[in-house]
């Protein structure tokens, strides 16, 4: 296009100006070869390579520290908890209706069989109140298992010439237990055996 | 020089040889290049191209653990929270016998002076051949098992380690063992074993679901960005029941007491709260430890809760139901006069009341308080057929009270064919029918309750058994089955028979209270012969205050060998445990006096 053009600008140019027009004509200059300087980019992507390799293994460090932590606090941790469950074990121990029971009833406390109230604020008494004693209290614990009969024979009795009656046996009979009941009142007779 | 240069020739001729020319090298060199790398391609295809996936898996499994997340089994809580039965991280020492038979004694002496265990029985299971894996302690709390065997490891014996193995405790002992049951040696793998009572009904509910997680570990620690998945584990629901275990381990001591003093074989006691139906007692006698079940040969038919599963003939305390149906029927009030004679001539065979006597005017108060076979008998002519038995199918007997104890008796009551007139007439006096005890005290409890029978409960809230019901307080019913005012005139004659002059249990009086209770003396079938052997249960139920009842109580003894009836025997433990029940509960004597009603006309 220009090469097409150009002549038919020259021609209707005014002759006065075509030495300015020869002057201005763009000419080929030589291409300036420009070298950025090389060491600042190769330092920063040396740089970079060496951050990320230095934060990679930083974090990486920092995420194994984190997993040995959390290995010993979980051990720690199923360790109190057994800790924790051990001394709940004892504690349930002795808050046992049983271990409470027989330690009040070495310090001498007895259940009462009357109950009685006492309204604070009009102090009247309700119910009959009694002293508790230790008559009518409950044997709480088991009692003491029974021999058998092979190791509890019956005391032999001899009779001396004197008429009176020696037990060879020093233990004696067994003695009663303290369990046994004293019978009370009874309303029904035993000796027809019918439904009643 | 000369010599130097005239030498180097020939010794360069000579390495020249020897290495041979250049080129040959060079291919020598090439095919042995070759060789090495067509291995590692060999290699490389044999890994890479033949099943990658297994070596890849067997990779990744070599850092890969499994581990099973425990689900911790729920506690059995009494109405109070306190635990009837609760579970704890427990252990199994375990011993590798191939390690620690060169030095089984001096192990063993250490573990049997740690972990209490038996030093001989633990030398022989360290010197196990061809084994590996022996038992030497189970179930033992988590802190004592790791520490004994860290104090192995520092002593320089080798091979102990543990494994999990959950431990059930029972800190109550025998403190409503025959309701809670208890829980065998674990399985092997940690799961539990239920073996009775509630742990086995409620089994599903309390066990929960184990979970499992899956990571990749190097040295014992997690990996960071490792394949890592987690399932949490469920753990079971607790199991609240409306226990109370002060009251329940009371009225066990008050049994036993009773039970031994009237040298019996055994004996129930039940608290039953009058307005909810919720159980507050269910003891036994005799019962076991829970937390050491085996210690006993003598334990073995004892893992039950006989109150529940044993039947009985109820005797007198059942006339309380004939009556006061008879009331409500409209037949007869607490006023109605009866001439009764010594003995009633019946189709069968006579009957007797239990004391001589010749005609004698009672009231029907009369016959209660006095307990007369005759009077009910009198009495109950009056029902229409079928009357008596609706009556006492209303009142719950014949059928379970299914409040979530397995293996509970429903009790007989004879229907259609069996049900005679003379069957009637000793069913009317509580013989030839059988309960258990906890349907009997519901079914007393509906006289406290105002003519409202309602269901007892041992569950609080609601609770799903393996049997899939859903049991509890939330599931209870109610309805009528007598009259408010049948059961306020049955309550006026119950309270007579307390009285000291009237009536024949005045043991059963709490002092400054209304009680209302019944006597119960019936014969017993015995074991051996099924057959009315001549032995007795005795028994007595009641509730107070009479006039706006809070507890029911029923006491049983079986086969009291000391002569005593319901009222010597019962009576004393029915006011010792309604006296304990009423002031813990802070319940206050209402004031009014006790009835009056005659007797005898």
């Amino acid at each position: 296009m220009s090469s097409s053009t150009a002549p038919q600008l020259r021609s209707r140019l005014p002759r006065l100006a075509e030495a300015a027009v020869e002057r201005a004509r763009l000419t080929v200059v030589p291409r300036r070869r420009t070298r950025a300087p090389r060491i600042p980019f190769v330092t920063l992507v040396s740089l970079l390579l060496l951050g990320g390799v230095v934060g990679l293994l930083l974090f990486n460090t920092s995420m194994q520290q984190a997993s040995f932590a959390a290995t010993a606090l979980e051990e720690q941790a199923t360790n109190l908890s057994a800790r924790e469950q051990t001394l709940q074990m004892e504690l349930e121990r002795l808050r046992d209706p049983q271990r409470v029971a027989e330690a009040a009833k070495r310090q001498g406390l007895v259940i009462p069989l009357a109950p009685a109230f006492l309204d604070l604020g009009t102090g009247k008494v309700t119910g009959s109140p009694a002293p508790a004693t230790a008559e009518g209290d409950t044997r709480i614990t088991a009692p003491p298992p029974t021999r058998p009969p092979e190791l509890d024979p019956d005391p032999i009795r001899l009779k001396t010439r004197g008429g009176s009656a020696h037990t060879l046996d020093g233990v004696g009979t067994q003695q009663d237990r303290d369990g046994k009941p004293r019978l009370g009142q009874r309303d029904q007779g035993r000796d027809n055996h019918r439904p009643r | 020089m000369r010599r130097t240069g005239s030498l180097r020739p020939r010794g360069r001729g000579k390495r020249g040889r020897l290495r041979g020319s250049p080129l040959v090298r060079l291919r020598v060199g090439f095919v042995l290049i070759a060789m090495v790398l067509s291995v590692f391609s060999a290699r490389l295809v044999q890994l890479q191209g033949i099943d990658p996936k297994s070596y890849a898996q067997m990779a990744a499994d070599e850092g890969t653990v499994d581990v099973v997340l425990p689900a911790t089994r729920g506690d059995i809580l009494d109405r109070n929270g306190e635990p009837l039965a609760d579970s704890v991280d427990g252990l199994m020492v375990v011993a590798d016998p191939l390690m620690t038979a060169d030095r089984a004694p001096e192990i063993a002496t250490f573990l049997s002076k740690r972990l209490d265990v038996d030093y001989f029985a633990t030398l022989e299971r360290l010197r196990v051949e061809d084994s590996r894996y022996q038992y030497i302690a189970r179930q033992v709390p988590a802190t004592l098992a790791t520490d004994v065997v860290d104090a192995a490891d520092a002593l320089g014996y080798e091979g102990l380690w543990t494994q999990r193995d959950p431990v059930r405790s029972y800190p109550g002992r025998d403190v409503a063992a025959n309701l809670v049951g208890f829980l065998g040696t674990p399985r092997n793998d940690g799961a539990a074993r239920a073996l009775a009572g509630l742990e086995d009904t409620f089994n599903g509910y309390l066990a929960g679901t184990d979970g499992e997680a899956r990571y990749e570990v190097g040295a014992g620690n997690r990996i960071p960005l490792g394949d890592n998945t987690v399932t949490e584990a469920v753990d079971g629901d607790d199991l609240t029941t409306t226990i109370d275990r002060d009251l329940q381990w009371y009225a066990q001591r008050v049994l036993r007491q009773t039970v031994l003093g009237a040298r019996g074989d055994s004996g129930h006691a039940v608290i039953m709260d009058s307005r909810t139906g919720e159980l507050l007692t269910v003891a036994d006698y005799p019962t076991y430890d829970a937390s050491d079940p085996y210690a006993s040969a003598a334990n073995d038919g004892l893992y039950k809760s006989a109150a529940l599963t044993d039947v009985y003939e109820p005797g007198s305390v059942e006339k309380v139901l004939t009556l006061s149906s008879l009331i409500d029927a409209g037949k007869v009030n607490s006023r109605t006069r009866f001439r009764v004679p010594g003995v009633l001539p019946r189709q069968d065979r006579p009957i007797h009341d239990y004391w001589e006597h010749g005609l004698i005017n009672l009231t029907l108060a009369g016959i209660v308080a006095k307990s007369s076979n005759i009077g009910t008998v009198l009495a109950a002519d009056e029902f229409r057929r079928g009357q008596l038995r609706n009556y006492l199918t209303g009142f719950g007997l014949g059928h379970r009270t299914d409040i979530g104890v397995g293996g509970e008796t429903k009790g007989l009551l004879p229907s259609g064919e069996l049900w005679t007139d003379q069957t009637e007439d000793r069913i009317a006096f509580g013989q030839g029918l059988s309960v258990n005890a906890v349907q009997m005290a519901a079914a007393v409890n509906t006289i406290a309750n105002g003519g409202v029978r309602i269901d007892p409960s041992l569950v609080h809230g609601s609770a799903l058994t393996d049997d899939g019901a859903e049991v509890g307080t939330d599931h209870v019913d109610e309805r009528r089955v007598i009259s408010e005012d049948a059961a306020w005139q049955m309550t006026q004659m119950m309270e007579r028979v307390i009285d000291p002059e009237a009536g024949v249990a005045p043991g059963a009086a709490v002092p400054g209270y209304r009680v209302a209770g019944k006597t119960g003396t019936a014969q017993r079938v015995g074991p051996e012969c099924k057959c009315y052997d001549g032995s007795f249960t005795v028994s007595f139920a009641g509730f107070a205050p009479a006039d706006d009842p809070r507890f029911t109580i029923y006491v049983v003894v079986h086969n009291p060998r000391n002569g005593g009836g319901g009222g010597s025997v019962a009576g004393p433990a029915f006011s010792k445990l309604m006296s304990y029940t009423l002031r813990r509960y802070g319940v206050p004597p209402t004031g009014s006096h006790p009835s009056r009603l005659p007797v005898e006309w």
